[in-house]
């Protein structure tokens, strides 16, 4: 997020951020998110490039905007979101993360029990 | 519409705009339009001609060639044109004996779109008093004053030309972060000059680079990063592929080479290094450099 001159357009950083919101339940759904001015102070980033990672949002229904009131998270839009950064994980991460595994020789078996070892050891 | 005949007409328009000191010429007729809603980062070297092409668009000084500013001719109504435009300079300066009260109401009786209550409002959280002295004040309480003063004028442009020079980081930050969030708007256009062009690069939605008094670079930033990719690599090997694409700048810095490219698909690079969009400070460094085609000014 903070590191703009990344391969990945701003407005594509700030839309993830703004899903990884919704999908965290940091802000519910029918909650407003934070408005397009206060986000453009904080980055200090043009407010057209908030604009438009909440328009990129409100295309998928995710977000709405309530004339004189800001932009809103609709009622079933982590569902919907899930779906889509699940989606998205197996399309594009997937096959290259599954790729990495292979090249590397590591067996996905093991790397599923270390991780559950390393869960119950930090639980 | 209304609104798509307000922003279809240009907000500032200079048509072969030329200012000569003397014989010396500053400004080598330079052609642009600023739309509205927009942010504009103006760049360029200390006497490049930034602050006589803003005091052009403020009506300021005389030129020759066209400049409208709001579709008025600024050098011959600029009272007029005051109403619906502010700016911050480096070199303007409030009047230090009077109080920010007297200020306030002295700005009241002068411009009729000055808010007193807005700019009140823009002093709460901070250390001004209204009945402190300008005098009195620090270098960034003074700063604070005279954007909460530029911020409480309905202004349809607002021309900051180094507004943020001499204070120090907290105040420059706070100062952008005020502006966005309690000034922008659609209908507004900012242009900016920095030096300190980093801090500001996201902000902006266009950017001007001037070079000796030509327009070396007019763009919107969105462009910029589809249009200039850097690339930084680790080899000899890569950085004699990577010259074949024609870089318009080289450097190497620490044992690594970082190229600049116009126009050259990031495809085609991204297999010989590290690739990423050129800060504007870089970019600028790399544009400053490329031959002109002006011979004669170029030194």
């Amino acid at each position: 997020m903070d590191d703009f001159h990344a391969s990945q357009p701003i407005f594509v950083q700030i839309r993830q951020r703004l899903i990884e919101m919704i999908l965290r339940q940091q802000v519910a759904e029918g909650e407003a998110l934070p408005s397009v001015r206060q986000i453009a102070g904080d980055l200090s980033v043009n407010p057209l490039t908030v604009t438009r990672a909440f328009e990129a949002l409100v295309d998928i229904g995710v977000v709405e905007k309530r004339r004189g009131l800001g932009m809103f998270v609709t009622s079933g839009a982590r569902a919907q979101l899930l779906a889509h950064e699940r989606e998205k994980f197996l399309k594009e991460d997937w096959p290259r993360i599954a790729a990495q595994i292979k090249a590397l020789d590591l067996d996905l078996r093991d790397l599923i029990d270390t991780d559950t070892k390393r869960e119950g050891q930090t639980k | 519409m209304s609104e798509l005949s307000v922003s279809a007409e240009p907000i500032v328009s200079a048509r072969g705009l030329t200012k000569s000191f003397g014989r010396k010429q500053i400004l080598h007729g330079l052609d642009f339009d600023i739309p509205a809603g927009r942010i504009y980062g103006l760049v360029g070297h200390n006497g490049a001609g930034k602050t006589t092409t803003l005091n052009a668009m403020l009506g300021l000084t005389s030129y020759q060639g066209t400049i409208r500013v709001l579709g008025e001719d600024p050098f011959a109504h600029r009272a007029k044109l005051m109403e619906n435009v502010a700016f911050i300079s480096d070199v303007a300066s409030l009047p230090r004996f009077l109080r920010v009260r007297e200020l306030f109401a002295l700005l009241t009786n002068i411009h009729p779109n000055f808010s007193q209550d807005k700019a009140r409002q823009f002093l709460e959280g901070t250390d001004i008093r209204p009945e402190m002295k300008i005098r009195t004040l620090s270098k960034g309480m003074i700063a604070q004053l005279h954007l909460a003063v530029v911020m409480a004028i309905d202004a349809k442009l607002l021309v900051l030309d180094e507004p943020t020079l001499g204070l120090d980081i907290t105040y420059r930050k706070r100062f952008y972060r005020r502006l966005l969030e309690d000034y922008m708007t659609e209908e507004r256009t900012l242009i900016i000059t920095t030096h300190q062009v980093d801090e500001i690069e996201f902000m902006l939605s266009d950017i001007m680079f001037i070079r000796d008094g030509e327009m070396i670079l007019h763009m919107q930033m969105e462009t910029v990063s589809e249009k200039f990719t850097q690339l930084v690599v680790d080899s000899a090997e890569a950085q004699a592929q990577a010259r074949d694409h024609g870089p318009v700048y080289e450097e190497t810095r620490f044992g690594q080479t970082v190229l600049i490219f116009d126009g050259v698909e990031r495809e085609k690079l991204e297999p010989l290094g590290r690739i990423s969009t050129p800060t504007i400070s870089d970019l600028f460094v790399a544009l400053m450099q490329r031959p002109t085609a002006n011979p004669e000014t170029a030194r």
